[in-house]
């Protein structure tokens, strides 16, 4: 399934993608992020506790940066197991240079298997709020720097 | 006899003690030192196994035994058994205890853990580490057919597991001769058959005596244990099967095997130890077969006075991942298709396809609602096509009660002909008809319009196959108590079987029915058996237990002659007394004389053939018998919303000699809610990835009693030459053409929109788009 959104984060697009790029921030921001190791300089291995619609699960997996243009875009391909089910995902992240601020689209197409298919109708929602919060983080993080 | 119990509506025997909750299901059995077990199921439709590593579950503190393909004995390690062959079925692929190499459906059981609860078991399950390539997934059916994407069993080279043709007179002939041809697409998606009661095994194992004993819930327990002593290198006599009390069949109940079945037996035996398993409900939407995916190219040729000609199907079957259970789920639907019509050409032809889906077995019905569906929409059509009713088209291609013995030219799914032995279908109809008042129907209808209610009528009629062979056995005793014991093989899943096959034997014997105790499904019991499927039990295990009682009957008439110095034409079974007639005070009781039969000096006559007072028989029908029926509703479309509501809802049905009309009203109740079911809330959706997204009763809608009407049954009897009883199958006569009848009443009710039904289940959505795509017909 194909889900997308649109944040607006208060710092210039340089700032931003130094932030972005910090593995660091990203742990720090993502809900329920555990751990995210570097495995190389393009590729995380991550475990992350999330709860999707009535199935909540521990994740492990492999964050793989697939393109990285700075400081406009990178596409990013995830893969998580749990007890759950799996998810599969790649995503897009861009970044649109407005002035002082920052504007952030990001899409993914999701696929899911295991348990969590049961919920699957619910995960565009889920995302763009765990989406909202990791942007609501940085912003944080960009505003208090 | 004084009282006739056979036909008498009587309350159940098992009632009270499955009311109070005294009954025993599997996951009733409760073992010292008992172990649970909980499966690891693939998350992908269509992977390559790469890793399997098990060592973190093994060492979990509570974890007794885990076991992936490596760890199986070699026996175990191949396909589990082809269940029916036939010789079109090229490519007999059957599903594996736990997979090897290769994933090919959700849910396909991938390692087994044991544990000393079922909370380790499945948190053991999270600590084994799988890596999988995931694959295309085998979805589309026609796709998969044409060998798209990929190949599900890639040895075979092909999805197509069979293909099959069979052909009555000519139907390209008749084609050519027809005043209209009309051709369309009928598309039956999957369901499944939601029992209360999920899948479960327990089994124990006695190393003393070297006795395994497995509860399991099946409909078969007989070949279950013939085929579990092969499988673990037992005698038979030292496996007991036990199918307890069962909260629904259905028949993806019988199997043999699914890969649990044989799994908790090895676990117990390696461990010495009870260990149970039950589904979960989410497993039983993955790990339970589903039924029903068959696209349909058909065409009936018709004259001018709206006679067939001829028909025609061309039509894929999804079989899922693996094709166990063979054909018979095409093969019945190509053999209903006909139903109680005259059809002198017919071409009927089918590819069973590979798909990266659950197993395909029969579910209630099993491929008789799709042939009803495409027989009777094509009449619908050429009905329309034609400005003749749809009743009178119906009327002019009956078989005719006087055409019977009557031969459809096909061979069934018992590879015996396909020959109707007896039914009245004119007088069926004419009755639904009358009971759902089609006569004043144009005007009722005009008067819900009038009040802005779109209402439609919608009927049909269908012919069922049932009380297949090849035999079932019986064996009736009774006991110095004057009690009597009966034991036959079939399995019960809530078909009455305990009162049923207990009148038969109580009016043969002449004594109470409560006094008759029956008991099936255990193989310590009865050991000879095929199960029950295919509406069968009834037919074929009661006619035993009526041979199997008049055979004590006669005996006890003996002896009893031999105790009261009379004739054995003289006397008279009656209140449980064998009593000289006109002269009852000479009489003895039945437990008397089955004392007599077992003496502890003495001579057993010779004509006795054996002491006691016990018979056992077999029945061994030469081919199925001919259920049929009609029914009739009313239902109610709301254009805006796309919901549909039963107002009315009759059902004429015809299955021979009644045996108890309390029960068979309750198996037609329960059918009609099924197919109401299956044609209009229940879905099991797929995507393109092969996940089943409507997996939960959350998504997957099982009727309430809100949605299924009062349903009122009529019951006709033309009794069948073939057995007996005069019996015929009743079980899935209420499910069968309901698919069919919904789509009729839809139409009328949506009369001024240009629209056809032609897909099923139709759920609100698709009706829906249906509505808003559909233009006006002119008025």
């Amino acid at each position: 399934m194909r889900i997308e959104g649109t944040h607006t984060l208060h710092a210039p697009r340089d700032r931003v993608w130094a932030l972005l790029d910090d593995p660091q921030s990203l742990a720090r921001c993502t809900p329920g992020m555990q751990e995210l190791r570097p495995l190389g300089p393009e590729e995380f291995e991550a475990v992350l506790s999330i709860g999707i619609a009535a199935v909540r699960g521990t994740y492990k997996g492999k964050l793989r940066i697939t393109e990285r243009t700075p400081p406009e875009r990178y596409a990013v391909q995830v893969e998580g197991t749990s007890g759950a089910g799996f998810v599969r995902a790649v995503g897009l992240l861009e970044l649109v240079d407005r002035g002082p601020q920052t504007e952030v689209r990001w899409s993914g197409d999701v696929q899911v298997g295991g348990a969590l298919t049961i919920g699957s109708r619910m995960i565009p929602g889920i995302a763009r709020m765990l989406a909202g919060q990791f942007f609501q983080c940085l912003d944080e993080q960009l505003r208090n720097a | 006899m004084a009282t006739r119990w056979l036909g008498a509506r009587i309350k159940r025997n098992e009632d009270p003690r499955l009311l109070t909750g005294h009954g025993l299901f599997v996951d009733d059995v409760q073992l010292p030192g008992m172990l649970h077990a909980a499966v690891l199921r693939s998350p992908h439709a269509h992977a390559r196994l790469l890793r399997v590593d098990a060592r973190r579950a093994a060492e979990h503190p509570e974890v007794v035994l885990v076991l992936t393909h490596a760890d199986l004995p070699p026996a175990l390690q191949q396909p589990l058994p082809k269940l029916i062959p036939h010789p079109t079925l090229r490519h007999h692929k059957t599903q594996y205890a736990l997979a090897p190499d290769k994933v090919r459906h959700v849910g396909e059981p991938v390692a087994f853990v044991v544990a000393t609860s079922r909370y380790a078991a499945e948190d053991a399950l999270d600590l084994i580490e799988v890596e999988y390539e995931p694959l295309p997934a085998v979805v589309d059916l026609e796709e998969a057919a044409a060998g798209r994407p990929v190949l599900v069993h890639e040895d075979i080279g092909t999805n197509v597991a069979a293909h099959y043709v069979q052909r009555v007179g000519d139907y390209e002939a008749a084609r050519a001769r027809g005043h209209r041809v009309l051709a369309r697409r009928f598309v039956v998606d999957r369901g499944c058959a939601s029992p209360l009661e999920t899948r479960g095994v327990v089994a124990h194992w006695d190393a003393k005596v070297r006795q395994l004993t497995v509860w399991d819930s099946t409909q078969a327990p007989i070949p279950i244990r013939n085929g579990l002593a092969a499988l673990l290198g037992l005698p038979q006599r030292d496996v007991r099967v036990v199918a307890p009390d069962v909260g629904g069949g259905f028949g993806p109940k019988i199997m043999m095997f699914y890969p649990e079945e044989v799994l908790v037996p090895l676990a117990a035996m390696r461990l010495g130890r009870p260990v149970k398993w039950v589904e979960d409900r989410r497993e039983h939407f993955v790990a339970t077969n589903h039924e029903r995916t068959q696209i349909h190219d058909a065409e009936i040729a018709v004259d001018e006075d709206g006679r067939i000609l001829g028909v025609r199907t061309v039509f894929l079957h999804d079989a899922g991942a693996y094709i166990p259970y063979g054909l018979i789920v095409p093969i019945v639907a190509e053999c209903t298709l006909p139903g109680p019509y005259r059809v002198p050409n017919y071409h009927a032809e089918f590819q069973a396809v590979f798909t990266n889906k659950t197993i395909v077995s029969p579910y209630r019905g099993a491929g008789r609602p799709h042939g009803v569906f495409v027989m009777e929409r094509l009449l619908d059509l050429a009905a329309r096509e034609l400005g003749l009713d749809r009743a009178e088209i119906r009327r002019r291609n009956f078989i005719q009660p006087d055409q019977f013995p009557y031969d459809v030219g096909l061979i069934y799914q018992d590879n015996a002909p396909l020959v109707y032995d007896s039914g009245d279908y004119p007088a069926a109809l004419e009755r639904a008809l009358e009971a759902v008042g089609y006569d004043r129907w144009p005007q009722e209808k005009a008067r819900y319009r009038a009040e802005g209610r779109r209402v439609g009528l919608g009927f049909a009629c269908y012919v069922e196959g049932s009380g297949i062979g090849p035999y079932e056995g019986c064996r009736v005793t009774v006991e110095p108590s004057g009690k009597v014991y009966v034991a036959t093989g079939v399995g019960t899943q809530g078909q009455g079987h305990f009162t049923s096959l207990a009148q038969v034997v109580a009016d043969a014997l002449g004594v109470d029915v409560r006094d008759v105790h029956v008991v099936t499904g255990d193989t310590a019991a009865f050991g000879w058996g095929t199960g029950t499927f295919a509406s069968r039990a009834a037919v074929v295990a009661g006619s035993a237990a009526h041979l199997a009682a008049q055979a004590v009957r006669e005996k006890a008439l003996q002896v009893a002659a031999t105790l009261l110095e009379a004739s054995p034409q003289d006397l008279e079974l009656v209140d449980g007394q064998v009593r000289v007639r006109g002269a009852p005070s000479r009489s003895v009781s039945l437990g008397e004389v089955a004392r007599a039969a077992n003496p502890l000096r003495g001579v057993i006559p010779s004509e006795w053939e054996g002491p006691g007072l016990e018979a056992t028989r077999y029945f061994a029908p030469p081919r199925g018998t001919f259920a049929n029926g009609v029914h009739a509703a009313l239902v109610e479309v709301d254009p805006e919303t796309a919901t549909i509501r039963f107002l009315r809802y009759v059902v004429v049905h015809d299955c021979g000699v009644v045996l108890n009309p309390l029960i068979l009203d309750g198996q037609i109740h329960g059918g009609v809610a099924q197919g109401i079911g299956g044609s209009f809330f229940e879905r099991l959706v797929y995507d393109e990835y092969g996940q089943l997204l409507s997996g939960s009763f959350l998504d997957f809608q099982i009727p309430t009693a809100m949605e299924i009407p009062e349903i009122e049954v009529h019951h006709l009897e033309t009794p069948s030459p073939l057995n007996p009883l005069g019996a015929k199958g009743a079980g899935e006569g209420g499910v069968i053409p309901v698919p069919a009848l919904l789509a009729q009443a839809i139409e009328d009710a949506l009369d001024d929109l240009d629209l056809e039904v032609t897909q099923m289940p139709l759920h609100p959505d698709a009706l829906f788009r249906l509505i808003r795509s559909a233009p006006r017909r002119p008025a």
